[in-house]
């Protein structure tokens, strides 16, 4: 592996986690976001669960539309058979953790029938075949590298707003803002402050 | 045990029926997303060749194409529109050309660029009309030399494009290959590999000399009326190649002077008021001298670091009354586009015949003031410089 | 079935019920695609059309689909359609196609059509769950053009692509409402405004957590978790 591509993948995780941050600034998965980030450590949970269901997931869509879609012209099959492996490989991640880890079932296994519906999951495979293609020979590791720092950038988010969020559950906000709309509001101040990385990651390493 | 298997077969039954509905409106929608798709495409194209209609990409593998060009497309009007790179300051530009079926440019755009002055984004309307004997003539923009004169390149290289795909034949030789080829042809023991020589005495009528590197000879480059003739010379200064017998005459003279001129290092030190940013000073054998300097532009101005921070490093040979011979940059960190026209050989040959009370008649480029001024003070300190050391200053 | 009833069931998706303020669902397309009103309006329609068919198929299959695969069924109903969508529009509005981007097939995993299907379609008649669609369609979009109005006339000084030249020639824009932190702050300002409004009596009870979230059946162990840390 040489230089330039190191380089690259550094670029596509560092743009992934800060720049287009699949949460801040595409809003997918943003239903989990507002849900489950109240308490660091549930946000943790959730963050680790869907950069697992990620790499999976982009693990085996890639090879599906590269192999057999494309190949039997089905592209169109793209949405319905993505989210149906979705599904199934939550459900089959769950009974596997279960059955043979289950430590560590106990401590995800809350949070996966949750992710079957995250869009930022069937988003990620989406975008990864728009993005990279499956022509290319280093398509498949950019797609896997992609959905890592994607994976992240959600974690990140995650965790940074849980932080935030428990002080705003103790303060005295108005009537009409109280719950979500304060939590909307504190929010869009994070994700102002990603939107300042966006020149950093496009001059640091160019 | 029933209810797995009608589980399964629900579901499946639903997934063929989908996929069923899925196939039919798929099969309906293909052709026109094509046509849209394919028209989109097009549009693109017919900025540039407007009376293309349709187009078909080419099979580049097919011919043989300028090294520039990326793609092509013929057009069912009998004209086609050429993608290339073309080489300026910086990342590469994308052109898009057209050119019709007789051979004319209708349009050409600059699809991507990084260029600091901009004008690639205009340039393309002036090569309109243009046709492979004339894109030669075509001015470029002073100041923008590097950048008009790369896309020029690219036009002409989608001209011969056009040439090749209709089934002719075009010189597609890029300028380093044609000078390569020019150096060949008159000196054939040179074994092809060249390096050109910095000119520090004066000759008559040669405007640059290459030597080979396996020091078999030297080729010098002469105008006869406006055209340029290459001159291959061997080792002792004999004229090798079929020349007039004036041209003859007037480069074994040039090739005389050459070879016994020698360069013997000046000792600045001993002068206490030498300029200091002289950095060396030769004698010729002849009494000329060359001087190797560095002098302030836009990177570093004055004691401040302004940009880059490197100076520009120039080289010029002078007579012993300070008339400049010949002038070249080595070296400089100017800013690409802007002040890095100081590297273009046509800005620093400006200076070349010019003297003590002439070179400042070199006119400063707008907007490139600090790199300008600094080169042509530069000039002024290796003018003083001569004078200092023939001990008349 | 009184006429009322019917009425009810088509207007509580404006506002009582409306799937964007009050219940907080489809979130993802709400904040991404009301940059513009053209966009908005698109998406609207667009997740309209594939509540609207999904809702009939899912109350014409509720006596077919056995209760255990009944999730699958939904999401692949419910991705057919999307997909249909998403050819019909590429064909016919590939403007709107460009626009919209990966966000017409995400779609699918927008909480309100998943939601009507397991709370409505899957338990009432074919003529109701049409009326149901149409309702959080209509609902849906309304949001969805709430959000973009304010986002591009204050964001870009301009109405569903036309340029407002009082707003741009004073230079009365405020550019981050179109990008992403603007979209987070309009959406939380508005639904404060409705709450305002119905004086906090709808949302009460649908504060967002499980009660407000589609898979709230289907995920009682996430639920369940949530709410022994409380």
């Amino acid at each position: 592996m040489n230089m330039e591509m190191v380089k690259t993948l550094i670029i596509i995780i560092m743009s992934s986690v800060l720049v287009d941050n699949y949460v801040l600034s595409r809003f997918l998965g943003i239903c989990p976001f507002l849900g489950v980030s109240k308490k660091v450590n549930q946000s943790v949970g959730m963050g680790v669960s869907v950069i697992f269901v990620m790499l999976v997931a982009t693990a085996v869509t890639w090879p599906i539309q590269a192999y057999i879609l494309n190949p039997l012209k089905m592209g169109y099959m793209q949405t319905i058979v993505f989210i149906l492996v979705i599904a199934a490989l939550v459900q089959f991640i769950e009974i596997f953790l279960k059955k043979f880890i289950p430590a560590l079932h106990k401590s995800l296994g809350v949070y996966l029938p949750l992710i079957t519906t995250n869009c930022a999951v069937l988003g990620v495979t989406i975008n990864n075949i728009t993005d990279y293609g499956v022509e290319d020979s280093n398509a498949f590791l950019f797609s896997m590298v992609s959905s890592l720092g994607c994976g992240l950038g959600f974690l990140f988010a995650m965790v940074l707003f849980s932080g935030m969020r428990s002080r705003i559950e103790e303060s005295d906000v108005p009537e009409s803002f109280k719950g979500l709309p304060v939590t909307l509001v504190a929010a869009s101040f994070i994700s102002m402050a990603f939107f300042g990385f966006a020149g950093i990651v496009e001059n640091l390493l160019a | 045990m029933k209810k797995y298997i009608k589980s399964i077969i629900s579901l499946t039954v639903i997934c063929a029926v989908i996929a069923a509905l899925l196939a039919v409106t798929n099969s309906k929608t293909a052709p026109i997303i094509d046509k849209n798709q394919k028209a989109a495409a097009n549009k693109a194209l017919l900025e540039v060749l407007p009376d293309g209609g349709d187009f078909t990409a080419v099979d580049l593998a097919k011919y043989t194409l300028p090294e520039s060009v990326q793609e092509a497309y013929t057009a069912s009007n009998g004209g086609c529109v050429v993608k290339l790179t073309a080489k300026g300051y910086g990342p590469d530009m994308i052109i898009m050309c057209g050119v019709d079926a007789n051979g004319v440019v209708t349009g050409a755009v600059c699809l991507s660029s990084n260029e600091t002055l901009g004008v690639e984004k205009t340039y393309g309307e002036t090569t309109k009309g243009a046709t492979v004997g004339s894109i030669d003539d075509l001015a470029t923009v002073s100041g923008a030399t590097m950048t008009t004169g790369a896309y020029k390149g690219a036009v002409k290289d989608a001209l011969n494009t056009a040439i090749i795909l209709g089934g002719g034949s075009a010189d597609i030789r890029t300028e380093e290959e044609i000078l390569a080829d020019n150096l060949k042809a008159v000196l054939p023991i040179g074994e092809g590999k060249f390096t050109e020589v910095f000119i520090s005495e004066k000759l008559e009528n040669v405007s640059a000399i290459y030597k080979s590197d396996n020091d078999a000879g030297y080729v010098y480059v002469t105008k006869v009326g406006e055209e340029e003739i290459f001159v291959g010379v061997d080792a002792n200064g004999v004229v090798v190649s079929e020349v007039a017998d004036d041209v003859k005459a007037n480069i074994e003279a040039n090739a005389k002077i050459m070879l016994k001129s020698s360069l013997k290092e000046v000792d600045i030190s001993k002068y206490a008021d030498m300029p200091k940013h002289i950095d060396k000073a030769y004698k010729t054998t002849n009494g000329n001298y060359v001087i190797e300097l560095h002098t302030a532009g836009y990177g570093i101005n004055g004691d401040k670091y302004t940009s880059s921070g490197e100076y520009i490093y120039i080289k010029v040979a002078l007579t012993d009354k300070g008339e400049i011979i010949n002038c070249v940059t080595v070296k400089q960190s100017e800013t690409d586009g802007v002040g890095s026209i100081c590297a273009d050989k046509d800005f620093s040959a400006q200076y070349i015949g010019k003297d003590e009370n002439t070179y400042k008649e070199i006119d400063t480029v707008a907007g490139v003031t600090l790199t300008t001024k600094g080169y042509q003070s530069g000039i002024g300190k290796a003018i003083e410089a001569v004078k200092i050391m023939e001990g008349v200053a | 079935m009184s006429k009322q009833n019917n009425m009810s069931i088509l207007l509580k998706g404006l506002l009582r019920e409306n799937p964007v303020f009050v219940l907080i669902l489809g979130t993802c397309p709400t904040l991404a695609t009301t940059t513009s009103v053209d966009g908005a309006l698109g998406m609207g329609l667009a997740t309209m059309a594939v509540l609207i068919c999904s809702n009939i198929v899912i109350s014409l299959l509720r006596k077919f689909i056995p209760d255990t695969v009944r999730i699958p069924c939904y999401i692949v109903v419910i991705a057919g359609f999307v997909t249909v969508v998403q050819m019909l529009i590429q064909a016919f509005i590939p403007d709107l196609y460009e626009t919209l981007g990966v966000y017409l097939a995400l779609i699918t995993v927008n909480c309100i059509i998943l939601g009507r299907a397991e709370m409505f379609a899957g338990k009432n008649s074919v003529g109701k769950s049409a009326l149901d669609g149409i309702g959080m369609g209509i609902g849906f979009t309304i949001a969805l053009l709430a959000m973009s109005t304010v986002r591009e006339v204050v964001g870009a000084g301009s109405f569903a692509g036309n340029e407002i030249p009082f707003l741009v020639e004073n230079g009365l824009t405020i550019g981050i409402l179109i990008k992403a932190p603007g979209g987070l702050m309009v959406y939380g300002l508005l639904i404060a405004v409705v709450n305002k409004i119905t004086k906090g009596k709808l949302i009460k009870k649908k504060e967002f957590s499980c009660e407000g979230c589609p898979s709230a059946s289907s995920c009682h162990g996430g639920c369940s978790a949530e709410k022994e840390d409380k």
